[in-house]
């Protein structure tokens, strides 16, 4: 659990906690997309989608 | 051929005196073959010159539609951009500007784009992560890259492949968020690094994006810094709890900076973008009116061609 991922996890459940207007804008910005690899001796290694496009809302680990 | 070209028209024009067109239209069958070679042999130049025409001024077209849709993108993407900056500066006044801070693990962080044609501002990121490299070279130093961004990575591939920790690609895919940010920033502290440098590019206006090295250390540097007589050395920091607190301040410095500096670069490739589509948009136009040029030239010149072999042949044949 980094600071990151506790702070990430905070402004989750305050934005679950909003009304209605604001509620779908900030739910906009609780989206996690990419793509990364790891790479090892000069070559990638398996590509990895990082999709979390609901959030980490609810998901406490 | 010409000489019996005439002496056939001639025939004609005998019995047909001042209608050239019939005349010339008589022609074609008893020399249908020669006269068809020899059109075919003047349109095709003018052919070629005109499919050119064609394909420049489409060239044109989508360039010009580019440039609208990065300029667009642009103007939204700079609110955010500025919005964001607030998020960074604080921790940077907190903390100082330390980009000659030194330590044994450094890892870079090249921030580029994902797509092509928009100028050089990945080739300017990727100078300076190499001429970085470079400078922070010692004994008993490492280095390693994480890089952000498909141009970046095939450019850096070419000669640091070795270096190169990991990749990541299709940040702006859905949206640049803070979040995002904060899963690279976890993914990049997993290096255990010492000094971390971003490099991207600080979007300063709409012809304006300069390279810009942001410095984050990890919770033992900025230690060694504090003592150094640092900003942060102007707070009272007290308790056990001083390494957890040093430790979730530099993670969360880097995924501010991570995420400024991720704005900062998408304004600028659009910036970039937009530029370099207005420079090609140039280009083509200019492209167009030389062959526009060179075609009416063609044009007059087969034309005059063709009158001076009918007048010639006419002139041989009453002479």
């Amino acid at each position: 659990m980094t600071y990151n991922k506790y702070a990430g996890l905070c402004a989750d459940m305050l934005r679950a906690a909003l009304k209605e207007p604001a509620k779908t804008k900030a739910k906009a910005r609780e989206a996690i997309y990419y793509r990364s690899a790891v790479w090892e001796n000069g070559q990638p290694t398996k590509q990895v989608i990082t999709d979390i496009t609901e959030g980490t809302s609810g998901k406490l680990s | 051929m010409l000489r019996r070209a005439g002496h056939s028209l001639g025939s004609r024009l005998c019995q047909r005196q001042g209608q050239l067109e019939p005349a010339v239209q008589g022609l074609k069958p008893s020399f249908a073959v020669a006269e068809e070679a020899v059109e075919g042999a003047r349109d095709a130049s003018t052919l070629l010159v005109k499919q050119r025409m064609k394909s420049v001024a489409n060239i044109g077209k989508i360039t010009k539609a580019m440039k609208m849709v990065a300029a667009s993108k642009m103007r939204s993407a700079q609110v955010n951009t500025m919005n964001s900056r607030g998020i960074a500066e604080p921790l940077l006044k907190l903390l100082g500007d330390l980009p000659d801070a030194q330590g044994k693990k450094n890892v870079y962080v090249p921030i580029t784009s994902d797509k092509g044609l928009c100028g050089g501002i990945n080739t300017t990121v990727c100078k300076y992560t190499r001429a970085s490299i470079k400078a922070e070279d010692g004994e008993d130093k490492e280095h390693s890259i994480v890089v952000l961004g498909e141009k970046g990575r095939s450019q850096l591939q070419r000669d640091l492949r070795a270096s190169i920790h990991s990749t990541v690609a299709d940040t702006g895919k859905v949206r640049v968020t803070f979040a995002q940010a904060a899963a690279i920033a976890d993914g990049i502290n997993t290096t255990e690094f010492d000094v971390a440098r971003l490099i991207f590019n600080r979007f300063h206006s709409a012809i304006s994006y300069k390279p810009t090295i942001a410095t984050v250390l990890s919770p033992d540097s900025l230690e060694k810094e504090a003592e150094a007589g640092g900003l942060l050395d102007q707070y009272e920091i007290e308790g056990p709890d001083r390494a957890e607190l040093l430790q979730n301040l530099s993670e969360f410095n880097l995924a501010s900076t991570l995420y400024n500096a991720l704005m900062e670069n998408n304004c600028s490739e659009q910036a970039s973008r937009m530029a370099a589509m207005e420079s090609s948009t140039k280009n083509a136009e200019e492209m167009l009116g030389k062959l526009t040029l060179t075609y009416n030239r063609t044009r007059q010149a087969t034309i005059t061609t063709e009158l001076i072999e009918i007048i010639s042949g006419a002139t041989a044949l009453a002479g």
